[in-house]
């Protein structure tokens, strides 16, 4: 496992991570973490839509499609290949 | 008077509450059939929401369906109306709360449930989809849950109706007791704690996702799937139609075989089977519109095919969520814009609306199928039909960039969409759509229709002067005095009888109308036949079949209507309106119709607002006039200007001279 933090919309099409935190304090971070993103989560970056935005993620049981906008404002430890 | 017991006045309101797709409304199906179920107004709005009503044991258990929420902090309208209903004055006469939790998520819906035991309400857990996570590898035990908790769970299925008993009991006993004390949980922990198995790595949904979310096909496939989708109404309802048209034809012809001809037989046949059949006659379309629309929504496909056009559609300042309420507009636009309301930006929500009466709706199917018929070879068909949807998309898309830089200016609000697993929708979920919309069609062809074609036919059968009458009974008695054989006077005297029906028919109310309003149109045109038409329909678009209808029966007996080249048109395509369309002449004995007449109205049509219906949806949604006056104001304005060009170009070009 890396230490190293990204952001959702760096994570590559197919690889998992960890969620380590929402930024901001509005209410789309509220929603955003609502969803089911708190620390701790494992979610899985399954693809990006044919012009690249939205992306698709898989989490808790279910899948979810939001923009790259959102995107950069979950914080995530990616999980190397063998980890995951 | 009946007799009841002590108990027969308790009345049990309870209201289903879940995130999106935890699937409330199958339960409420379930739980009280599809008959109970109602739209009803939420408090201080009109917008609708389903309530159901049944009775069981002495006691009356009224549910609520509320919309789908994720949290108590609302972002789309549909939210904000169920969070006030949950919070607001209703909550004094709601009982009890069913909290409906997908198994399949268990871990979302925890600090969800947290939140909604904090409300403090009587509160019940429907734990909902346990079968499907069973499936997915990973069993949810209830009675762990339960005992975790404090509070009743029951498992439910709505899918397989299980679990609607244990229900009722479980709110009955809630109403008594009471709420749950609110609590500190660990939604991971619990989670892990009841469930066993690890779940099962690719499920079925992923691999259909691989292929139709596809980075190169997922567009194609969309595309291909949409463009089946239209085939397969058109060819689909073919069949159905030709019956109705027959039944149509066999009615007329018993009534006129019945009634001598005069007014009553003229009501009977030009009024009432040719107006209200000319509507009826598209029923079939309009199922298999509907079946299609909730096949899509049902299969889990359209949150998809948001996610393939959420960038495309951004670019004109809409979002992925415009494409449910845009596709669902090609059946209607009333129920289209009711969908914006799952919307997370009041912008882009309203771009949507604006746009939503561009989309071709199946009003206007009719109206194109009757002219592309009539005046366009089979060749070319499916082409100007596809050229009609498409113009009306293209304006939509035009008119929403334009907003979106103008009164609508402001940045693109989120997409958080959850793309729900595949699944065959239940059947009774698509009967009941469909039998809700032949419902609302029939009632609207028994009622509007009837009456407008009844109107339409008296403006267009009376005053007959007598001037006319006695004008042409003096000819008779000319011929009948004259000279010449049976046979060429018997000839001539039905002429005449032709000749003052088209006399009465010229002096008719309408035709006066239609007249003196007609040179608005004449640059498109259009002469005060079409124009009657296009006035007649601004209540709803597709009263210009009926009113056409009408009009061309009353003056098919035009003495150009019987030259070989009509007898042979009509004859190669028998089908009533369509063959009297084009045997259609004005006094001078010239073709009312020809392609570019015709495209030029169907082109008015695609882009016309003519449908009171949806103007009010449109005032109901933005809580405004504002926004149907707009609408009515730039869709009008840009059908005159379209089919203006369109004829004038047409005839600069030459064609159809």
């Amino acid at each position: 496992m890396s230490d190293d933090i990204t952001t959702l919309n760096g994570l590559e099409d197919g690889s998992n991570a960890v969620v380590h935190s929402v930024i901001g304090e509005d209410a789309i971070a509220r929603r955003i973490a609502d969803l089911g993103f708190w620390k701790g989560t494992s979610v899985t970056l399954v693809r990006r839509a044919p012009a690249g935005d939205p992306l698709e993620v898989k989490l808790r049981g279910f899948r979810l499609a939001l923009r790259s906008e959102e995107a950069l404002r979950v914080r995530v430890v990616p999980l190397s290949e063998e980890a995951g | 008077m009946k007799s009841s017991s002590p108990d027969s006045s308790r009345t049990i309101r309870f209201a289903l509450v879940g995130r999106p797709n935890a699937g409330k409304t199958s339960l409420l199906l379930a739980m009280t059939g599809a008959s109970g179920l109602k739209p009803v107004n939420f408090a201080g709005s009109s917008v609708e929401r389903v309530e159901s009503q049944v009775i069981r044991d002495d006691v009356e258990f009224q549910g609520i369906d509320l919309p789908g929420i994720v949290s108590l902090d609302p972002l789309t309208r549909d939210e904000e109306l169920a969070i006030a209903a949950l919070r607001g004055d209703e909550v004094e006469s709601l009982d009890v709360i069913v909290a409906v939790l997908d198994a399949t998520r268990l871990s979302v819906e925890l600090p969800f449930l947290q939140r909604l035991i904090v409300l403090g309400r009587p509160l019940v857990v429907a734990l909902n989809k346990g079968d499907l996570a069973a499936h997915q590898g990973r069993v949810v035990d209830g009675v762990a849950l339960q005992s975790a908790l404090g509070v009743t769970v029951v498992e439910t299925n709505g899918r397989l109706d299980t679990g609607a008993d244990g229900l009722f009991e479980a709110i009955a006993a809630a109403e008594d007791s009471p709420p749950p004390p609110g609590m500190e949980l660990d939604a991971d922990a619990l989670t892990a704690e009841v469930t066993r198995g690890k779940g099962v790595q690719t499920l079925w949904t992923d691999r259909l996702d691989a292929l139709l979310l596809h980075r190169v096909w997922g567009l194609p496939l969309l595309a291909l799937l949409l463009y089946g989708v239209f085939q397969a109404i058109f060819l689909g309802a073919e069949p159905a139609m030709g019956w109705i048209e027959s039944g149509q034809g066999f009615l007329s012809e018993a009534v006129a075989g019945w009634l001598e001809p005069g007014a009553l037989q003229s009501l009977l046949i030009d009024g009432l089977i040719n107006g209200v059949g000319s509507v009826v006659i598209f029923l079939p379309q309009i199922i298999l519109m509907m079946a299609f629309i909730v096949l899509l929504e049902g299969s889990g496909y359209l949150a998809r095919a948001a996610f393939l056009l959420d960038r495309p559609l951004s670019r004109v300042g809409l979002s992925g969520r415009s494409f449910m309420p845009l596709m669902g507009s090609f059946g209607c636009a009333v129920p289209g814009i009711l969908a914006t309301r799952i919307m997370e930006g009041e912008r882009d929500r309203l771009a949507t609306i604006a746009v939503a009466p561009l989309m071709s709706c199946s009003a206007r199917f009719p109206v194109y199928v009757v002219l592309i018929g009539a005046f366009f070879p089979a060749s070319m068909a499916g082409g100007v039909l596809f050229g009609l949807y498409a113009l009306g998309v293209v304006v939509a898309a035009l008119v929403a960039w334009a907003l979106r830089r103008t009164v609508l200016k402001g940045a693109s609000s989120v997409l958080l969409m959850e793309l729900p697993p595949y699944q065959l929708p239940p059947i009774r979920h698509v009967l009941g759509a469909v039998l809700s919309a032949v419902k609302a069609f029939v009632v609207m062809a028994g009622t509007v229709i009837f009456l407008t074609s009844l109107v339409i036919w008296a403006l267009s059968y009376y005053p007959r002067p007598m001037d006319i009458h006695s004008e042409h009974a003096g000819l008779r008695s000319a011929v009948m005095a004259g000279s010449g054989d049976e046979a060429s006077k018997a000839a001539e005297l039905s002429r005449l009888d032709a000749a003052e029906e088209s006399a009465y028919f010229e002096n008719s109310y309408l035709a006066r109308f239609g007249k003196a309003v007609q040179p608005v149109f004449a640059p498109a045109g259009f002469d005060w036949r079409i124009t009657v038409g296009i006035l007649a329909a601004f209540p709803a678009r597709e009263l210009i079949i009926p009113t056409l209808g009408t009009l061309y029966s009353l003056g098919e007996v035009d003495p150009g209507a019987h030259d070989l080249a009509t007898l042979e048109e009509g004859a190669a395509a028998p089908d009533g309106l369509r063959a009297k369309l084009r045997a259609a002449r004005d006094s001078d004995g010239n073709r009312v119709f020809d392609p570019v007449v015709a495209l030029a109205l169907m082109v008015f049509f695609a882009l016309c607002s003519q449908c009171v219906a949806t103007l009010g949806a449109m005032r109901r949604e933005t809580a405004s006039w504002r926004w149907p006056a707009f609408a009515f104001t730039y869709m009008t304005a840009l059908a005159w200007i379209a089919a203006v060009a369109v004829h004038q170009v047409g005839r600069w070009m030459g064609w159809g001279a």
